[in-house]
């Protein structure tokens, strides 16, 4: 029994293809023995990671750095914030001389933009030009209605303790528009006050007037008291 | 990771016995070819320093039995009617031999991997008993029913 056995498994033999295929499936594996089939998977797999990583992270700089909204800031410098949708400030750019000048000194950037508004307002140029009775002009720009009012409400209460501030908001089209004039959006609105008034006043007039400046032309050519109110006032406006 | 040499060496050393386990546990040849690319891959990739050439028969007898285990325990294999084609021999393979095969084949799948090893590789009970993961007396028992049901099959009175 035991013969018979060991002369009947002795006749099974690997088939010389069979070892043929071996051989040459380890060697493609292995890359001709050079890459482990475990360590190449953990190459791919690290070379996925990253790509995912890198596609995650375009994606979040693409949201971080996209504007939807804009502050306009206006007394004589005039400034606009751009704030991204997580309510932070992207960029600052002065739309006239002292604007450009103001910009390069103030650090607001990646601020959120309640306390940029807070930091803008405690500046020393700001305030000198604030208690010189100047008129500063805050204007929202968001063309999404339900967030460019929590800004503006925002803004308001930020701005709650100055005197002759004007709170106003609107959609981007107008700061589109306020832009392709030159004028910052609150100098703009501003200037369609006035031009409604006199129609012979242009962009390139406003541009170097200050707010105040603005603001009593309108006075004066309207007579109507209740414009002077918001001049002395605060915290005036809304949504246009 | 081993250098193709050997790979190579290995391959031509222990074909043969990785061929007659999977003919224990598998009936076609697909199987087979999975079996043989399984065990020398992990013996490529695999950095056990063997003592001896014993030692390093018994890590091939054990990887292979537990891939064939492995490859029958498979969702996919669990969920598909596997070939039953018969045991691919050279067609100039003695028709005694045929019958051999064919009883051990027919006895229960618990006593294939024991009749092998014990009568063609030479291992005792105890060594069985480590690569079968069972007690000792258990593959004692094993052997011995296994060796009765052959001669009945076989007709034989066998000489040992």
């Amino acid at each position: 029994m035991d013969d018979l056995l060991r002369s009947a498994f002795a006749a099974v033999e690997a088939e010389e293809t069979l070892k043929a295929k071996t051989r040459e499936t380890l060697f493609k594996k292995t890359r001709g023995y050079s890459v482990s089939p475990s360590r190449r998977a953990y190459r791919v797999g690290w070379a996925v990671a990253a790509v995912c990583l890198l596609l995650f992270a375009g994606l979040s700089a693409g949201l971080f750095f996209t504007p939807v909204s804009a502050i306009s800031v206006d007394i004589n410098p005039s400034l606009e914030l751009e704030v991204n949708r997580f309510d932070r400030v992207i960029a600052v750019k002065g739309c006239n001389q002292d604007g450009m000048e103001l910009a390069q000194k103030l650090d607001l950037q990646f601020m959120e933009y309640g306390k940029a508004i807070e930091a803008l307002l405690s500046n020393s140029h700001i305030q000198a030009y604030l208690e010189q009775g100047e008129s500063l002009s805050i204007y929202v720009a968001c063309d999404d209605q339900q967030r460019g009012d929590a800004m503006l409400s925002t803004v308001k209460s930020c701005t709650g303790q100055q005197r002759n501030v004007h709170c106003h908001g609107g959609g981007q089209v107008e700061s589109t528009a306020a832009h392709a004039a030159g004028l910052s959006c609150g100098k703009y609105q501003a200037f369609l006050e006035l031009q409604s008034l006199d129609p012979s006043i242009t962009a390139d007039d406003v541009q170097n007037m200050t707010m105040r400046e603005i603001r009593e032309r309108i006075l004066a050519l309207s007579g109507d008291v209740s414009k002077a109110s918001g001049h002395h006032g605060h915290n005036h406006g809304g949504r246009h | 990771m081993r250098s193709e040499q050997e790979a190579n060496r290995a391959i031509e050393q222990y074909a043969g016995l990785v061929r007659r386990i999977c003919l224990m546990h598998l009936k076609n040849q697909a199987d087979s070819e999975d079996i043989f690319q399984t065990v020398f891959m992990k013996y490529v990739l695999s950095s056990a320093v063997f003592q001896s050439e014993e030692h390093e028969k018994a890590w091939f007898v054990r990887v292979t039995i537990n891939a064939c285990k492995d490859l029958l325990k498979s969702f996919f294999r669990t969920h598909n009617v596997p070939l039953e084609d018969l045991t691919e021999l050279p067609a100039d393979t003695p028709q005694d031999t045929r019958d051999v095969l064919e009883a051990v084949l027919s006895l229960p799948k618990k006593y294939r991997d024991a009749v092998y090893l014990h009568y063609f590789e030479g291992y005792t009970a105890p060594e069985i008993s480590k690569f079968m993961h069972k007690n000792v007396n258990t593959v004692y028992s094993l052997l011995t029913r296994s060796k009765k049901l052959l001669r009945e099959k076989l007709g034989g009175d066998g000489n040992g």
